[in-house]
């Protein structure tokens, strides 16, 4: 379904992505693991349209999107969670889930039916419909910003880091979540810098350094790598 | 006090007021007041909205007024019309400016405006067979309902409830937007443009949107402006005008639909009472906007949320 050959992507005249190519299948859920600074992050926002790919193409669903806008690509059902939550302090929760419909992809759920959906996924989100989203805590946070994704009608979502700064047992909650979203059927592209947790809720895996595909195989297979297990999962 | 009774109580003492007084003067001042909350709060757009700085507002004002006075002198079409094609005509010099421009942001968009403001003030200071250059344009007709002949709006008192009608329109429509999922994209874009961008906005739009919104009202100001006084100069889109309306939105608090209309009113108020002082007021006016950037940074409307404690207080409190 996402079909990603080949790209450049720089920061001004500093190449980051060197010729990366990555598949996702439809219903599939990939990750991309590797240490920081390997491009994970990056490839993300070029596949969301945030940034631009000197070459190379993009294509979902057989359609070019590598020069497309981020609004547009939100609109064919590709959505970005980004790292780190980043929501609006002084925005109640409820806003926020407003703001995610934005740009959604028509079909499937109505709106007020994806609202009582990420209310029944989230609970905590309908208590806290009126809350400011700064005041809130960071697992709160990080459904709000899942959530607010979602509200998109995604087919593709895409997670950067979801389980940063996280308690365990909220990061347990999160894998739940995101594996049952995941068996219903949506696509699912998620960068971890919890490799561990990366390879269970994945089909396949990519491991990346610095701005190249070094590896890449099933999560099963990565999981037992040798090479994977001494530099990502200190065993 | 809740603002169910509060608000129509302030528009009722806002209707109420020119009858406490004969005096033409304060009618006059009144008019200004609501003109400059007009114009005030469609710069909030710019300011408080999309989070821009823009010097050249006064332009658009101006645009407005030499549009509504030129169609008035050479067709005859003082009224309504006028307006409308002022409102058209400032949005437009807005739309092809604001496209040009919204895509810099800071600092740079704000020097581009101040460019295309002093554009737009030395054309219009120099195409003398238009705009009767630095003469000014004078014996604009007073505003009718279509044209000349039929009802024509006379005397402070009757501009008065005009502005007065105009301000709490678009006042409304700022506080609906607001409140709207338009409105939500705007706060986005301003609170923080790339992730507004990211949630699938089209930053460019909504900013387009509201630069153009603001110049078309401000052209409407103008356009009243001119058939109030009856007489324009290329002043009116002089540099100090665009500084007297920062300062009403930046003093008053940005982003909010009290804070520019309170700014409004302190300017006219001060303008009258430091006239004694001469050009030492403009000193007066800069100091009074530095001393509100350091320490009412939110400007005058802040210091309710301070006294009531509004700020603090947690939104789960008020359920």
């Amino acid at each position: 379904m996402l079909e990603i050959s080949d790209i450049v992507v720089r920061y001004g005249r500093r190449e980051v992505i060197h010729n990366l190519s990555l598949t996702v299948a439809e219903g599939e859920a990939v990750t991309l693991v590797g240490s920081n600074g390997a491009g994970k992050t990056t490839t993300l926002k070029t596949i969301s349209g945030m940034l631009r790919p000197v070459s190379g193409t993009i294509t979902f669903d057989g359609q070019r999107i590598d020069r497309m806008e981020p609004h547009d690509i939100i609109a064919l059902g590709v959505v970005q969670v980004p790292e780190g939550r980043l929501l609006f302090p002084d925005m109640t929760v409820y806003e926020h889930i407003e703001l995610g419909a934005s740009r959604a992809r028509s079909g499937g759920l109505s709106f007020s039916e994806r609202v009582d959906w990420v209310h029944q996924l989230f609970p905590i989100l309908l208590e806290r419909r009126d809350q400011k989203a700064g005041t809130m805590s960071g697992g709160q946070q990080q459904m709000l910003a899942i959530a607010r994704g979602l509200m998109a009608n995604p087919r593709c979502l895409m997670l950067d880091e979801p389980s940063l700064g996280l308690a365990p047992i909220l990061v347990d909650l999160l894998e739940d979540t995101i594996r049952s979203l995941n068996e219903t059927g949506m696509t699912v592209l998620l960068v971890e810098q919890r490799v561990d947790l990366a390879l269970r809720l994945a089909r396949r895996g990519y491991v990346l350094e610095t701005g190249k595909v070094v590896l890449e195989d099933s999560a099963a297979s990565l999981l037992s790598d040798p090479r994977v297990k001494t530099a990502y999962l200190g065993i | 006090m809740s603002n169910r009774i509060f608000l129509p109580l302030v528009i009722a003492l806002a209707l109420a007021v020119p009858f406490f007084t004969a005096n033409t003067y304060f009618h006059h001042l009144m008019v200004l007041w609501m003109l400059f909350s007009l114009l005030a709060l469609s710069l909030n757009v710019i300011i408080g909205y999309i989070g821009e700085l823009s010097f050249g507002h006064a332009a658009f004002f101006g645009i407005g007024a030499y549009t509504a006075a030129i169609v008035g002198m050479n067709f005859g079409l003082a009224g309504i019309p006028g307006l409308l094609l002022a409102a058209v005509m400032a949005g437009l010099f807005g739309f092809v400016i604001g496209y040009v421009s919204l895509r810099i942001v800071g600092p740079q968009f704000a020097i581009l405006t101040l460019g295309f403001g002093s554009i737009i003030y030395t054309i219009t200071n120099y195409w003398v067979d238009l705009t009767r250059g630095p003469m000014g344009i004078s014996n604009i007709q007073p505003l009718g309902l279509w044209g000349e002949g039929g009802v024509a709006l006379t005397g402070a008192r009757g501009y008065y409830y005009l502005t007065l009608f105009l301000v709490i329109a678009f006042a409304y429509a700022c506080h609906a937007l607001l409140n709207s999922r338009t409105g939500r994209a705007f706060i986005a874009t301003r609170e923080n443009a790339p992730l507004a961008a990211s949630l699938g906005i089209d930053v460019f739009r909504i900013k387009l949107l509201g630069f153009v919104v603001a110049t078309a009202v401000a052209g409407v100001a103008g356009a009243v402006y001119a058939h109030y006084l009856t007489v324009i100069t290329p002043d009116v889109m002089s540099l100090q005008y665009v500084a007297a309306l920062i300062i009403m939105v930046i003093v008053g608090g940005r982003g909010t639909i009290a804070g520019p209309i309170i700014g409004a009113l302190i300017y006219v108020v001060l303008l009258e009472l430091l006239r004694a002082l001469g050009p030492l007021r403009l000193v007066i006016f800069a100091a009074l906007l530095t001393a509100s950037v350091i320490f009412l940074p939110g400007g005058i409307v802040s210091l309710w949320r301070r006294l009531t404690g509004e700020e603090t207080k947690p939104r789960e409190a008020a359920e």
